[in-house]
């Protein structure tokens, strides 16, 4: 019999995302008050570019778009290709789909909704660039923060642990630091946590609830790409969850694979171990293991309009 | 024979109408307000200001102008305009401040790039590209 264990107690979601975008805000306000403080010094100028688009293959990346960008995201996570030409290495396996869309209404502000069918799972989501590199390498790296909450909309029912509202609700934070090294070379990596309101746990010997994953789960993550011409890059990305559960520790995630890039669009095309299409989905419950060769096929596509 | 005759007399009659009907299509002029025209483009053609110009460039116009600027690009049979060659004096003669002006506001088929290239230093930059594509 599977119980449930809440855990929501000890760290109340929502009041973290506040705490955080505060947090940025103010950082900001300094760094603001800093540029006016010094009204001779000569305008900064931002390295451009550091990735092509929103996302590295299953992460965020570093990049806030430009003010006013409209963008429809796409995704698509296939099976695993162990099947082979059965399922046509996955593709024919069935698919997690995002549908995503974000608006950036304020320079360095993206606001964001997505939906997939996986438990049909929505989420809202900030990104905010606290830092900038310059060119003049007075800053050397970018950081932006990313978080997010999402809510499982599915009906209640027998498989579905939802007692409360605020039970159906996840939580993902990440802080992104990257650095362009060249006009070819870009990299980032970005620590960050996934918590849970609600997980499902077991009852011991003694009937007492046990969890089986803590309500808390930590995670780095290392992306990198590799501008072969203009508008085609190589990609590649690594996952690896830090928290040790009592019981089903997540995989780590492998990925590697191409982007192409237009004026209005971006497409990328590759091979990982994360089948989900949510963060915190990814960083807590992946079972693909690429030692095994669990790897699936997916792709990103976006189109982007300025208004 | 006099229906060999009759289907080339055809043939060539529908020739003549076709031409009869077809009309060379002109640019239509774009006039450029003077105060922008005479802009000077504060951005030195150097070999960082080319990069960053191509690079854009690559990004936004080759698909309609092509990678060359000669008007051949991939979605150039799908315009209602066709792309004006760049490496010709018609666009080469043009000033700094007229280029800059038709990349940011756009017409017809070319659309404005003030939003998407919101820095002017990039549209100075990819006027110094446009400038290397003279033969």
């Amino acid at each position: 019999m599977k119980t449930r264990r809440k855990y929501s107690q000890y760290m109340p979601g929502l009041a973290k995302v506040c705490l955080l975008l505060i947090c940025c805000f103010a950082l900001n306000g300094v760094m603001a008050q800093d540029s006016t403080q010094t009204p001779m010094v000569k305008k900064k100028s931002y390295v451009k570019n550091t990735f092509d688009g929103n996302y590295i293959i299953d992460n965020q990346t570093v990049m806030v778009p430009i003010k006013g960008t409209f963008e429809f995201d796409i995704q698509h996570r296939f099976g695993t290709v162990n099947n082979g030409f059965s399922d046509l290495f996955g593709i024919f396996a069935g698919a997690n789909m995002k549908l995503g869309f974000s608006y950036t209404p304020i320079t360095n502000l993206q606001l964001g909704f997505d939906a997939t069918n996986e438990n049909m799972q929505v989420d809202w989501n900030l990104k905010y660039a606290l830092l900038k590199q310059t060119k003049s390498n007075s800053m050397p790296v970018s950081v932006t923060f990313f978080g997010n909450a999402v809510m499982d909309t599915r009906k209640k029912d027998a498989t579905t642990v939802f007692v409360t509202t605020a039970d159906r609700f996840s939580y993902f934070y990440q802080i992104i630091i990257a650095r362009k090294f060249s006009d070819k070379v870009s990299l980032q990596v970005s620590p960050s946590v996934s918590h849970f309101n609600d997980l499902l746990g077991y009852l011991d010997a003694d009937g007492n609830p046990k969890p089986i994953l803590k309500n808390d789960n930590f995670s780095i993550s290392a992306s990198g790409k590799f501008q072969v011409s203009d508008g085609f890059s190589v990609i590649a990305n690594y996952d690896q969850p830090l928290t040790q559960n009592p019981a089903n520790n997540p995989h780590p995630n492998l990925s590697l694979g191409i982007e192409m890039r237009t004026s209005g669009h971006d497409f990328e095309v590759f091979f990982g171990n994360y089948s989900s299409l949510m963060p915190q989905i990814n960083n807590v419950f992946n079972q693909n293991d690429y030692k095994k060769r669990e790897f699936l096929v997916g792709f990103n596509i976006s189109r982007l309009w300025n208004f | 024979m006099k229906r060999k005759l009759t289907l080339f007399g055809a043939v060539l009659a529908l020739s003549i109408m076709s031409f009869a009907f077809t009309s060379i299509q002109q640019p239509k002029p774009w006039p450029v307000p003077e105060k922008n025209a005479k802009m000077a483009n504060p951005v030195k053609s150097n070999g960082e200001s080319i990069a960053a110009g191509k690079a854009l460039w690559n990004l936004h116009c080759a698909s309609c102008h092509g990678k060359k600027g000669l008007g051949d690009g991939s979605k150039a049979a799908q315009l209602k305009t066709t792309p004006q060659d760049m490496s010709k004096a018609d666009l080469q003669s043009q000033s700094d401040g007229s280029i800059y002006y038709k990349i940011a506001e756009g017409r017809d088929d070319m659309p404005s790039f003030k939003k998407k290239i919101p820095e002017s230093e990039d549209i100075w930059n990819l006027v110094v590209f446009i400038r290397t594509l003279k033969k």
